[in-house]
């Protein structure tokens, strides 16, 4: 990792159109701005781990994803011929 | 990697194959969708297709045809939520190439809890501009609905 000092309004380079720069150093944290092209995203690295990790679940669980399309099927194939109402679609451990 | 580069490595052009929990299939290479950024967790899927049937419907599947094998379940947030809103930032848009968003197709990620109860991300839905077939997920640095909305179906 690259480590810089800066001082407050000094900034830092990345490629040619990333700034971010040092805007206020309080005593519990520091206030970062950052200039970027339109189409570069700029995330909270805690809310980007956050999804990182939902998304990771929801791929391991596409084996009981598969069980829920099952079971989805069974109840429509159920709920078709006389339409009947009041059916529990809430998908459940099969 | 181009969409030029992409056919190229194909041992058959015309066609794909993906390979999936749900079968086995061809996919044509014009249904493939470009996520230049991956998802996040899974950064080195850039290319997926989209997966429906009538048996599944409403839920898709979001298939990786490249990366590490990722397989997710999907449905459009506004199925689950009918006044669901996720607003676009101008960077947004460019991303996807894109100028108007009542183009765009959404699709949230479904996850499957050891109960076998499903949840909806609503937070971070995917965004896909189908006249460009490029995609992104949604970070938004507040939102106010929730990572793991209940998935029920009507």
């Amino acid at each position: 990792m690259l480590v810089f000092t800066r001082k407050r309004n000094e900034a830092i380079m990345i490629g040619d159109g990333i700034e971010i720069r040092v805007l206020r150093v309080g005593r519990d944290g520091v206030r970062i701005g950052v200039s970027a092209p339109a189409a570069v995203p700029v995330h909270r690295r805690e809310i980007y781990d956050q999804i990182c990790e939902e998304n990771r679940s929801a791929a391991g669980t596409a084996a009981a994803a598969h069980l829920l399309v099952e079971r989805l099927r069974k109840i429509a194939a159920q709920a078709q011929p006389p339409a009947s109402a009041g059916a529990d679609a809430r998908p459940s451990r099969s | 990697m181009s969409h030029a580069d992409f056919v190229e490595q194909l041992a058959d052009p015309g066609r794909i194959r993906v390979n999936t929990r749900f079968g086995e299939f061809d996919a044509d290479p014009r249904d493939v969708l470009n996520f230049p950024d991956g998802l996040p967790g899974f950064e080195h899927c850039h290319r997926f297709v989209v997966l429906s049937s009538m048996t599944m419907a409403p839920l898709q599947c979001l298939h990786a045809v490249d990366g590490p094998a990722a397989t997710f379940l999907a449905v459009d947030p506004r199925l689950v939520l009918s006044k669901y809103r996720c607003v676009l930032t101008q960077g947004d848009m460019a991303r996807l190439g894109a100028d108007d968003s009542s183009l765009l197709l959404w699709l949230a990620l479904v996850a499957v809890d050891e109960g076998g109860e499903a949840t909806v991300n609503l937070r971070a839905p995917i965004v896909i501009n189908p006249a460009r077939m490029t995609g992104f997920q949604v970070v938004p640095s507040n939102s106010l609905y929730p990572l793991r909305y209940p998935l029920t179906v009507e």
